[in-house]
């Protein structure tokens, strides 16, 4: 049966302002299809964006919507989350909203475990301001500054997240739009905060400087490179060189496990703040 | 979701009488031209060829699709999933 992506959607917004072929559509969609499977009320969810080609999703959809600054999309979360710590706040960001602009407020989401969700999509250049290179631009790739191939080593944007502490990691690409649904609705569900990454395609910027300016080849390209984080950790490192791993990096129990080796409490940062508050007014 | 078909009128339509393994079924392919900028995913990733590519003067890059062979369809649903702009609807 088809969903019906109408009950979610801004109509008179569609079609949409992104290139033909643009893996966000893909990634939206399954946004919506996990909206519909954690079966929330339209009003108590605030999509939040920053600036690029990705923030521009909560411009579609029918919920509230806050499009922001370069980079502070989750700062602005963070704020909302805190006023109203009973309502869902979901982030859209790109790799260079959420990493490079925005890369400080990224890792201090994640140390906070603040209940919210942050869908990065990964498309490995800045797409609306002309294809300029971006911490996810794999080495060796051209863009518009970098004509020469890009020498700069990349962010590993899951294995980031996990490292700041942030407790549901995972990485799709825009080739599997059901498993992307499947980590979507992980991410809402988990109670902390949950970044999940999904490889994207530009033909139009990257991929026409890279020799496949198409949408099927530059999908292709994707699907070529992905491996499975199962497989990815049974070989060596050197094998690992320009491919994307796939799967849950990290999920709820594994944190939990994790913390209790370090000795220290995991909480999440509303629940924490509220224990905070009537501590004081305790007095 | 119910099993009603919710196919908008200013979409394109294909009905067959299919077969899934042994299974008889009906398939309701909606199509929204208007919407469709031509990217060919559809007709790429499907895996019973049952979108075609076709020249179309108005669209930026002169392609859209067309059902060639709506019986060849197995309600995979990976169009449907796949097309960045909410063009596809299968029942």
């Amino acid at each position: 049966m088809a969903f019906e992506y109408e009950k979610y959607l801004r109509m008179d917004k569609i079609p949409h302002l992104w290139c033909p072929g643009c893996g966000i559509g893909v990634v939206l969609k399954a946004m919506l299809r996990s909206l519909e499977n954690v079966g929330w009320e339209k009003n108590d969810i605030a999509f939040v964006s920053g600036i690029g080609c990705t923030s521009r999703a909560p411009g579609y959809i029918d919920c509230n919507t806050l499009h922001t600054t370069h980079g502070r999309a989750l700062t602005f979360a963070t704020g909302i989350k805190m006023a109203k710590p009973d309502k869902h706040v979901v982030v859209f960001s790109g790799d260079g909203d959420a990493t490079a602009i925005g890369g400080n407020h990224f890792i201090h989401a994640c140390r906070r475990n603040i209940d919210m969700t942050l869908v990065v999509v990964n498309n490995n250049t800045y797409g609306m301001t002309g294809g300029q290179h971006s911490p996810t631009t794999p080495i060796g790739y051209k863009t518009s500054t970098t004509v020469y191939g890009n020498i700069d080593p990349t962010f590993d944007i899951c294995m980031l997240a996990k490292a700041a502490g942030a407790s549901y990691v995972a990485r799709a690409t825009v080739n599997k739009g059901k498993v992307l649904e499947k980590y979507i609705t992980k991410g809402l569900e988990n109670k902390g905060f949950s970044v999940i990454v999904a490889t994207a395609n530009c033909h139009t910027q990257f991929g026409r400087k890279n020799k496949m300016g198409d949408p099927i080849s530059s999908r292709k390209w994707i699907a070529d490179r992905e491996i499975p984080l199962e497989k990815a950790r049974e070989m060596k490192a050197d094998e690992l060189n320009d491919v994307i791993i796939t799967g849950e990096f990290i999920t709820d129990e594994q944190e939990r496990t994790r913390w209790e080796n370090y000795n220290h409490p995991i909480h999440e940062y509303t629940d924490a703040y509220k224990k905070i508050i009537e501590k004081a007014q305790k007095k | 979701m119910s099993n009603k078909i919710n196919i908008p009128e200013n979409y394109e339509r294909w009905e067959a009488e299919i077969k899934i393994g042994k299974k008889e079924d009906t398939v309701t392919i909606g199509y929204w031209r208007d919407g469709c900028k031509g990217c060919g995913i559809c007709a790429d990733i499907c895996p019973k060829k049952v979108w075609e590519i076709i020249e179309a003067k108005d669209k930026w890059n002169g392609q859209v699709v067309r059902v060639i062979d709506a019986t060849n369809c197995i309600k995979c649903m990976l169009c449907e999933v796949h097309c960045p702009d909410f063009c596809i609807k299968i029942y």
